[in-house]
């Protein structure tokens, strides 16, 4: 892997000069300046997390903040909404001087932040939660001015075109409409200024647009828009100007009108756009589903079930299948087969909700399917965990705070986590520490995982980090058939970079890999077959190469 | 920097309320050291007075770190004590009553918790609730059982017969009625420390504490888990509660416990639910609940000491919140 890195790094990085179009942004200036920070610095100890930071946001654009994670975005915006007290420099709001004692202060005097993570109380009603943020300096301690809120939020969303359900529950809600709420939470009339973290995170891809719409329109209206986000395209789509910080500090600050995702990706990570991870060992010859007139692309004549069906059903006699899938049924997900040769990546795309958690759930133990057969070598696999510890899968999941790590607990016992039954660790009822401590080290080496030491806590890491001690644990017992969910959500490009090569290594070493990710590009790129999902049912497998075209209508249901 | 501001609060506050008692602070804390330690004898008092916090405290500690809130081990140890005074007073070879009595503690103690549990895993009652409803149950138990199953001999006061001298632990510092139920309890503190820190099983009710979804997914039951922290939970409360029979009453009464299951949850809180950090907090507690006597001298009524211990553990919490909030 060390050479990949390197070959990465043929790129020089970015000069030491941090404003590599100081001229455009100077002739940029149009808009009065809403807020400026001045030599913003926040250190955490002996870590400094903003260092010297200099930002603007001018009304009626939007400004996006890039970096990868840990560069320094959620400190920004949190010293900018009230939330962090800054170590040094100084806020001016509108030309004036001013600090924010808090979140509430900072609402006060006009700044309105939507988290990534809502803040909204579930079993209360839409208008209750709006209630609950309500400007509290309005009438005594007993007022429950819930007819104003209302009326309030009512007109905001008329003017947004939204119609919002105002009694029912808030959890009740999709992401998408969750969101708005959190929107007029942060919307008052006095409020100039919105920051925006990571919006786009939670929310499915026909959510997006919705968003961006809402953004745009609202700095039309003259607010100023804080964008913060690692997702190139957004950025570029969205975005007047962009601020990119690295390790604290400002690398770049740029027109986006004059970059391109090149530029971006450049500018964050300091070498150039994420390269495709190639293969490291030429494709499988038990890999028997690379019919030529797929690979050129050309689209298939048969009806996809038809496809399906005669594909799967040549491969499934195969006895040296590493995985087979067979008519699996689970809640949403109907009827599914296929099957995973050693040394293949079969990757399912498809939009979010289409039987995907369902299929993940299957195959990392986390419930039995309710009618199908599942085959692991062969061998029939009854889905738990200690049943896949035992056939050798290594499961990737898609939540990695909840379900891959348990984040207070250290590196050291993260990475036991899996391996605490087996006999190599154990002597009696104990553990043995010495060896599980020398494991953590040995895969801390070899996953690069950067951390103080084996005994720093889970959530002390980066996300990056943190999915790297996840794959490690699944890729440290050289696993026959790896299952990876999103294994790239929420990561920033060097991670993901390091997270394909992971992948392919375990390819490399004969792993049978099962891709489910809802990065279409990431399936693309990885897999050497692609399923699509739709609806919980298998549309088809198909090259990689196919046209997108062809791939959209596939996931969207058309046959 | 801010442990001092709070600690300096803290102090503040309490002679602010001793004071408005109309008595002299420094008068009230030389009477709380004297009544703890003045004396081999307050001495071995403070240490009686620990042995059933530590021990509640351990089960309360090892509950909550499985995410467990358990905060039944007031029901917990009176339930060990009725186990307790039940088989120590049967009929059977002398040398096998106290350690029967004891265990009959302990598995009394898991049977409640193990309500509890039952409770939570089967109907999904939080433990919260289930293991608080629990305490008043036991309460009306024993004074229940003290009038009728196990009410003395004579049928003359709600309490019941007395052990056997060979049923009772004996005394571990000649001259004090400091009994060897104190040595148990350090031992267990050691242990239930090896437990957590180096054992399998301990690792997973840790792991299952701090992250279930994913100690599920890495293979760990958390079923099983929650039902062995429960039991475990119960038991060392249950010991507790027998202890103070089998060393310090010799009969059960009601009403039985001065609320050692309450302050439990403070010794482990303020012990940062560690296990050794236990020993000291139960002893700092018990060493207040001993002096208290003490205070009265002063002039003050003993609720002081009831003060004191609210405003030590509010300390704590202040300073936990001003740690968290200068991040």
């Amino acid at each position: 892997m060390l050479s990949l890195v390197r070959s990465r790094r043929r790129v020089p990085s970015l000069p030491s000069s941090p404003r590599p179009s100081s001229q455009s942004w100077e002739e940029g200036r149009e808009g009065r300046v809403l807020l400026e920070a001045r030599a913003l610095t926040r250190r955490f100890g002996s870590f400094t997390a903003l260092d010297s930071v200099d930002f603007d946001l001018r009304a009626g654009e939007i400004h996006a903040v890039l970096g990868e994670n840990g560069a320094g975005k959620s400190t920004l915006m949190n010293v900018l909404s009230g939330l962090l007290r800054p170590s040094a420099g100084e806020l001016l709001l509108e030309g004036s001087p001013t600090r924010f004692d808090s979140p509430a202060d900072a609402s006060a005097q006009g700044i309105g932040m939507v988290h990534q993570h809502f803040l909204l109380v579930p079993p209360l009603s839409v208008t209750e939660n709006l209630l609950l943020s309500a400007n509290k300096a309005k009438g005594g301690p007993l007022s429950w001015p819930i007819t104003d809120v209302l009326d309030e939020a009512k007109v905001l969303a008329e003017k947004l075109g939204w119609s919002l359900p105002w009694d029912a529950l808030a959890g009740s809600l999709p992401v998408g409409t969750q969101q708005r709420i959190e929107i007029l939470k942060a919307l008052r009339g006095e409020t100039k200024i919105l920051i925006f973290d990571e919006p786009t995170a939670v929310l499915t891809p026909t959510e997006t647009p919705e968003l961006f719409a809402t953004l745009r329109q609202l700095a039309a209206e003259g607010k100023g828009i804080v964008f913060i986000s690692h997702k190139l395209d957004e950025v570029l789509a969205l975005s007047e100007r962009v601020t990119v910080l690295r390790r604290g500090k400002v690398v770049a600050r740029l027109k986006t009108a004059e970059c391109d995702a090149g530029v971006l990706a450049e500018a964050m990570v300091g070498r150039d756009v994420i390269a495709p991870s190639p293969r490291l060992v030429p494709r499988l010859p038990s890999s028997p589903d690379a019919p030529s007139s797929r690979e050129e692309g050309q689209p298939n004549p048969l009806p996809n079930e038809a496809r399906v069906a005669g594909e799967e059903g040549r491969r499934l006699s195969g006895g040296e299948m590493a995985l087979t899938v067979q008519n699996v049924t689970l809640r949403k997900l109907k009827n599914i087969s296929f099957t995973v040769a050693p040394g293949e990546i079969l990757g399912f795309a498809g939009v979010d909700g289409n039987g995907q958690t369902e299929l993940a759930d299957c195959l990392s133990g986390m419930s039995k399917p309710q009618s199908g057969e599942i085959l692991v070598a062969g061998a029939a696999l009854q889905p738990s965990p200690k049943a896949l510890q035992d056939a050798r899968i290594g499961v990737i999941p898609a939540d990695r705070q909840k379900r891959g790590l348990a984040l207070s607990m250290t590196i050291t016992e993260n990475l036991t986590l899996g391996v605490q039954d087996s006999p190599a660790f154990r002597r009696g009822p104990f553990l043995s520490a010495k060896a599980l401590r020398a494991r953590a080290e040995q895969l801390i080496q070899r996953f690069d995982i950067r951390a103080e030491g084996p005994d720093s806590a889970a959530s002390s890491l980066s996300g990056g980090n943190q999915q790297k001690v996840v794959i490690a644990r699944a890729l440290a017992g050289e696993p026959k058939v790896v299952v990876a969910v999103n294994p790239t959500r929420g990561l920033d490009v060097g991670a993901i970079g390091y997270v394909h090569k992971a992948l392919r290594e375990a390819q490399a070493s004969g792993a049978a890999i099962l891709l489910i990710s809802t990065e279409l590009d990431e399936v693309l790129t990885l897999s050497d077959r692609v399923a699509v999902l739709f609806d919980g049912r298998l549309m088809g497998i198909v090259s990689p190469q196919t046209p997108r075209e062809e791939l959209g209508r596939l996931m969207g249901g058309a046959a | 920097m801010k442990l001092v501001a709070c600690v300096v609060g803290g102090l503040l506050l309490l002679a602010a309320v001793i004071l408005a008692a109309k008595a002299s602070p420094v008068a009230v804390a030389l009477a709380l050291f004297r009544g703890a330690f003045g004396s081999k004898d307050s001495v071995a008092n403070t240490l009686i007075q620990t042995t059933p916090l530590l021990l509640t405290g351990l089960g309360v500690g090892l509950a909550f770190k499985g995410k467990l809130f358990n905060i039944g081990a007031e029901g917990q140890f009176l339930l060990g004590a009725v186990f307790a005074i039940w088989a120590g007073t049967q009929r059977l070879p002398a040398p096998l009553l106290l350690p029967l009595a004891l265990l009959s503690g302990a598995l009394g103690g898991a049977l409640w918790a193990g309500l509890a549990a039952a409770l939570k895993l089967w109907r999904g009652v939080q433990e919260v609730l289930s293991t608080l409803l629990l305490n008043f149950v036991a309460i009306q138990l024993v004074a229940w059982m003290v009038r009728g199953p196990l009410q003395e001999a004579v049928k003359q006061y709600p309490q019941s017969d007395k052990l056997a001298i060979s049923s009772r632990l004996a005394f571990l510092w000649p001259g004090t009625q400091l009994h060897q139920g104190f040595l148990i309890a350090l031992v267990l503190a050691v242990l239930i420390w090896a437990y957590l820190a180096k054992t399998a099983s301990g690792f997973a009710l840790r792991a299952v504490g701090a992250g279930a979804e994913a100690a599920e997914a890495a293979g760990i039951s958390v079923a099983k888990t929650t039902w062995g922290t429960f039991l475990l939970s119960g038991a060392l409360s249950g010991l507790a509660g027998a202890i103070q029979i089998c060393g310090v009453t010799y009969f059960l009464a009601d009403p039985y416990s001065k609320g050692y299951g309450y302050t439990a949850i403070a010794v482990a809180l303020l012990a940062n639910l560690s296990p050794l950090w236990t020993i000291l907090t139960a002893l700092f507690f018990g060493a207040l609940t001993a002096g208290a006597t003490e205070v009265q001298s002063a002039g003050v009524s003993s609720v002081v000491i009831q003060v004191l211990q609210a405003v030590t553990l509010l300390t704590v919490l202040a300073y936990g919140w001003l740690r968290e909030r200068g991040k």
